[in-house]
């Protein structure tokens, strides 16, 4: 034997000791533990534990642009069950005072995936008798409690649903993604500004530590509550909607399938944000149940569907400004171009339509008459560049960057799409002259029409359109105005004078919006009526007021109604007559009695 | 050198056998505690691809040739402190450290891979140094293959992992003959440092503790008296270098020497597997029954707290059980590091074996709340990927070793 040897035994007998003790150390404490005290042990864990419980924080709460509150928290009880400890024998107890299907409660229990030791809500929204005839029978009830959740109070009558949007109960997929900010059970925003701003509102989670039996019933607060942390209440957002305006658009859309959209033309707030057929919010405040969800999914006018900013339309008449506008600033035509309009255009061999003859009209009187025969020649004239360029700049064809989680670009085609679509070189023309009537291939939004009246009002400068004008902070109370990014479209201001006076004849000229005038009052708007594959056309008109000094732009788009004089501009007349507040007088042309 | 061989000869079931059993009990405890859970009710699934991918792996590492493993020895830890830097950069953050490096969905951490690199250099860069072992150079080298590592794990920073890597490369260093009077340098300081958490008594019987062992080892006065004095600064400046310490951190080292100083934050654990486990009696609540794991007391309980699933489950049964399966993997690999004739392949299993004695003792300790929460998962046992990875390749690399044992390098 070597010295090397010996010395390598030495080392092994010093780690063989060394494991040994450890081991022996631990069979030591588990004996310990596991059998000799196993019984206080065991009661422990069946009476005493100190749980970590995460408490909801209230959501921040919506004030419209003059602080007046839309929407709020309100406490709701939740019945629960408790499967573990719970008996079968109570379902048709429980079923009769829920006020529940036969067999719901027994159905509810088999489809929850998780674990049977914890509780599983039964019922939301239960009333204060139930909790007063469990409170006074609970110990004969095992298996079954109560829980206060907050959930949404939507205290005005305005629908607001597209605007305001809901929350749900959060997704496992949502869950994955954001792990270290939600935990199970948790309500976030799902759509609307509950979504957009769900960081601000969300608040933070308070914890509690609370001591519970086994059956996961809370015996009191661990050390007099000294280790909670209460929960924060979530950021106040001030909206920039207007409460009287946006009540006004939603009465006027009622029976109609379409939207209306005001906007401040100086600072881009949008005043009223509508769209219609709408849906009753307080339905989403606890958690929907599946029913109610396919009911709506499924009904054919799709009251779900936003059709303010998701849907699009092609602008019709409304759109065509854009040539107008087009032609004069790139000094392809003035004021004294004119065409002799006989009814119509004959191009190639087909034969594209005007309302009626309108003679001889220059770019003011086309837009006042709205002569289709003007913009079929004007669009032959500019081209499709030119076209697709001040579409571009005036906002269409792409998002408009609100703070709001439905945004669609539309579609604005350039030579680039046609050769996609059909091929190079195979498309002609003629395919462009119903763009230049706002027809055809391009689409919008009623969010990007208001946005383009606003551009018009202002002469090319605005801002992002937005919903949020600012937020209170919950910390601090203080209000903090949110800033968004200034738009200034490059077109020269006499170009803009033109189109305005085409745009203010349609009211107080020979237009085709005569019916919207009001006294006192200068308003500047276009009619448009579009056809469409789905039916009767749809009616819009885009207006802003007062010409001079514009404080509101509006667009309004009724589907398969008809002409937009007739169904769209007296609902933008009604929205601009509240803001305006000229209320008092009486107007004769219009029926007002919805109005005040 | 035999002629035929038979399986055993080539194949170490004394190794196999009983990891396979210890994977069998990790599958049956993380279905328990997950599969019911919200967001980790695929981890049984995850972790079952996992085992079958790493004993995949563990086969092909046994089956590579003998030279392969002390050929990537240098690689695999120069790829390794390659990504140890790059997760400082661009790693996630998981339980405040940044210790995750992905790619869509696909993660690591790569202090796991780490840990191989640094029992394979080090294991060669020794076996190379045969010959002047003891000398200052050699011993200096060794320590800094171990202690830069440490200084990147710390700044993600992951205690758990540090302390592996400080253990493994002094004890690696001890194996390979460092004399006592040198360990006791290196490894004093350390145990006045830890004593002093306990209060002045501590301090003062491990001081003594150190003049004893200084007049034991008879060297110079002048020698003896320095080292004492920095032991003694070590004691005394380790609760003032605590106060550097991020709040967490010194909760924690608080909350191990007294888990009620903070029973609902870091001393919560502690409590709630102690209950879990002593609650488990001596046959457990029976598999899906323990209403502490059930009710999910313990967050994250799949990982690091997996043996108080199996204690309250499956009760004094199932943890002895477990004892008993790394008792059988320890004395094995100790026996094959001590048999080895190679010195590089003697270091490499005695690697090994510090590797799983350390995340073994660290952890259990830790749930039975005799050690501090280091955040160290049970080998074999605990949920995690990468972890599972490690070590079941270093146990591959043994079998290698095994398969070899007998060939002269």
């Amino acid at each position: 034997m070597n010295d090397d040897f010996i010395k390598l035994l030495v080392r092994k007998r010093i780690i063989q000791i060394f494991v040994f003790l450890f081991f022996a150390l631990i069979i030591y404490e588990l004996i310990k533990i596991q059998i000799v005290e196993n019984i206080s042990y065991l009661a422990k864990s069946e009476q005493n534990s100190i749980k970590k419980m995460e408490q909801q924080a209230p959501r921040g709460v919506f004030y419209d642009r003059n602080f007046k509150l839309l929407v709020t928290n309100k406490p709701s009880f939740v019945a629960i069950i408790t499967p573990t400890k719970y008996d079968s024998k109570f379902d048709s107890l429980l079923e009769n005072k829920l006020q529940l299907d036969s067999g719901y409660i027994q159905k509810i229990l088999s489809q929850s995936t998780t674990s049977r030791f914890l509780p599983i809500k039964i019922k939301k929204d239960i009333g204060y008798d139930f909790i007063a005839w469990y409170e006074e029978n609970s110990d004969k009830l095992p298996g079954i409690s109560y829980e206060i959740e907050i959930q949404r109070d939507y205290i005005t009558e305005l629908s607001g649903a597209h605007a305001f949007g809901y929350t749900k109960e959060i997704t496992s997929k949502q869950l994955q993604d954001n792990k270290e900010t939600y935990s199970y059970g948790d309500i976030v925003g799902s759509a609307g500004l509950e979504k957009y701003y769900e960081k601000e509102l969300k608040g933070q989670k308070g914890i509690s530590y609370i001591l519970v039996d086994s059956k996961q019933r809370v015996i009191g607060k661990y050390a007099d509550g000294k280790h909670d942390i209460p929960p924060v209440k979530g950021n106040d957002l001030v909206l920039s909607l207007d409460y009287n305006l946006q009540k006004v658009a939603e009465e006027s859309l009622e029976g109609y399938r379409g939207g209306v959209v005001a906007i401040e033309p100086k600072t881009g707030e949008i005043l009223v944000f509508a769209s219609s057929p709408t849906f009753n919010l307080s339905q989403f405040a606890g958690s929907i149940s599946p029913e109610t969800w396919q009911t709506l999914l499924n009904d054919p006018k799709k009251p779900l569907f936003n059709r303010v900013s998701s849907a699009n339309y092609s602008p019709g008449s409304s759109y065509k400004m854009v040539l107008a506008l087009a032609g004069l600033e790139e000094k392809i035509i003035t004021t004294s171009w004119t065409i002799g309009c006989g009814g119509g255009l004959l191009f190639g061999n087909k034969f594209f339509a005007c309302t009626h003859a309108h003679g001889s009209v220059n770019v003011t009187r086309a837009i006042e008459g709205s002569c289709n025969t003007f913009f079929y020649q004007l669009m032959l004239k500019i081209g499709l560049a030119n076209w697709a360029k001040y579409s571009r700049l005036l906002g269409f064809g792409s998002k408009t960057g609100i703070d709001f989680p439905e945004d669609n670009a539309g579609l604005i085609p350039d030579s680039n799409y046609y050769d996609k679509t059909y091929g190079e070189g195979k498309w002609r023309k003629g395919f462009l002259i119903s763009l230049g009537i706002g027809q055809g291939e391009c689409s919008v939004t009623i969010l990007q029409l208001a946005q383009y009246a606003a551009l018009l009002a202002n002469y090319g400068e605005t801002y992002k359109p937005h919903l949020v004008k600012g937020v209170i902070q919950n910390e601090t109370q203080n209000y903090i105005p949110l800033k968004f990014k200034k738009i200034k479209v490059p077109i020269s201001k006499n170009t803009f004078d033109i189109v305005r006076d085409g745009m203010y004849r349609v009211v107080h000229g020979n237009g085709t919006a005569r019916s919207v005038l009001i006294p006192g009052i200068t308003i500047a708007g276009k009619t448009g009526t579009v056809q469409n594959p789905h039916g009767a056309n749809h009616a819009v008109f885009i207006a802003f007021a007062p010409y001079d000094d514009p404080k509101i732009a509006v667009a309004v788009l009724i589907e398969n109604v008809g002409f937009g004089a007739t169904y769209a501009a007296p609902i933008a007349r009604r929205i601009i007559q509240e803001y305006l507040g000229l209320k008092e007088q009486n107007i004769e042309l219009v029926d007002t009695t919805k109005v005040n | 050198m035999r002629v035929n061989y038979k399986i055993q000869d080539r194949f170490d079931f004394g190794l196999f056998i009983p990891m396979v059993f210890l994977l069998i009990i990790s599958l049956f405890a993380v279905y328990s505690s997950t599969i019911n859970h919200p967001i980790a009710g695929d981890n049984f699934y995850k972790h079952l691809i996992w085992i079958i991918f790493s004993l995949i792996i563990y086969f092909i590492i046994f089956i590579l040739p003998r030279q392969a493993i002390r050929s990537s020895a240098l690689w695999i830890y120069s790829i390794s402190f390659f990504f140890l830097l790059l997760v400082l950069v661009i790693g996630d953050v998981v339980f405040g450290a940044r210790s995750w490096i992905r790619y869509g969905e696909i993660g690591f951490q790569p202090a796991e891979i780490a840990k191989i690199g640094l029992i394979l250099l080090l294991a060669y860069w020794m076996s190379k140094q045969k010959e002047n072992i003891s000398e200052t150079l050699t011993i200096l080298i060794s320590l800094a293959i171990g202690f830069v590592p440490v200084l990147l794990i710390l700044a993600q920073p992951d205690m758990g992992t540090a302390i592996v890597f400080v253990i493994i490369t002094i004890a690696m260093l001890f194996w390979n003959g460092l004399d006592l009077f040198a360990l006791f340098l290196i490894l004093s300081p350390g145990v006045v440092a830890i004593a002093s958490l306990f209060g002045w008594v501590a301090l003062l019987v491990t001081l003594v503790l150190v003049a004893v062992g200084l007049i034991y080892f008879k060297k110079n006065i002048f020698l003896s008296v320095t080292i004492f004095i920095f032991n003694a600064i070590a004691g005394l400046a380790f609760e003032y270098f605590i106060r550097f310490l991020k709040p967490h951190q010194q909760i924690r080292i608080a909350s191990f020497i007294d888990p009620y100083v903070d029973p609902t934050g870091a001393g919560y654990n502690i409590i709630q597997a102690k209950v879990a486990i002593g609650s488990g009696g001596i046959f457990g609540k029976g598999f899906m029954e323990g209403n502490q794991t059930q009710l999910r007391f313990i967050p994250q309980q799949w990982t690091d707290f997996i043996f108080s699933v199996v204690g309250e489950e499956f009760g004094f049964i199932g943890c002895m059980l477990i004892l008993i399966l790394f008792f059988i993997i320890l004395w094995r690999l100790l026996k094959l590091a001590s048999n080895a004739k190679d010195s590089f392949n003697s270091l490499v299993v005695l690697g090994v074996f510090i590797f799983i004695f350390c995340h073994f003792a660290i952890n259990i300790g830790m749930n039975l709340g005799i050690t501090p929460v280091i955040g160290l998962p049970l080998p074999f046992l605990s949920y995690g990927g990468s972890s599972l990875l490690s070590v079941i390749v270093l146990m591959g690399i043994v079998q290698n070793i095994y398969k070899n044992r007998l060939e002269q390098v």
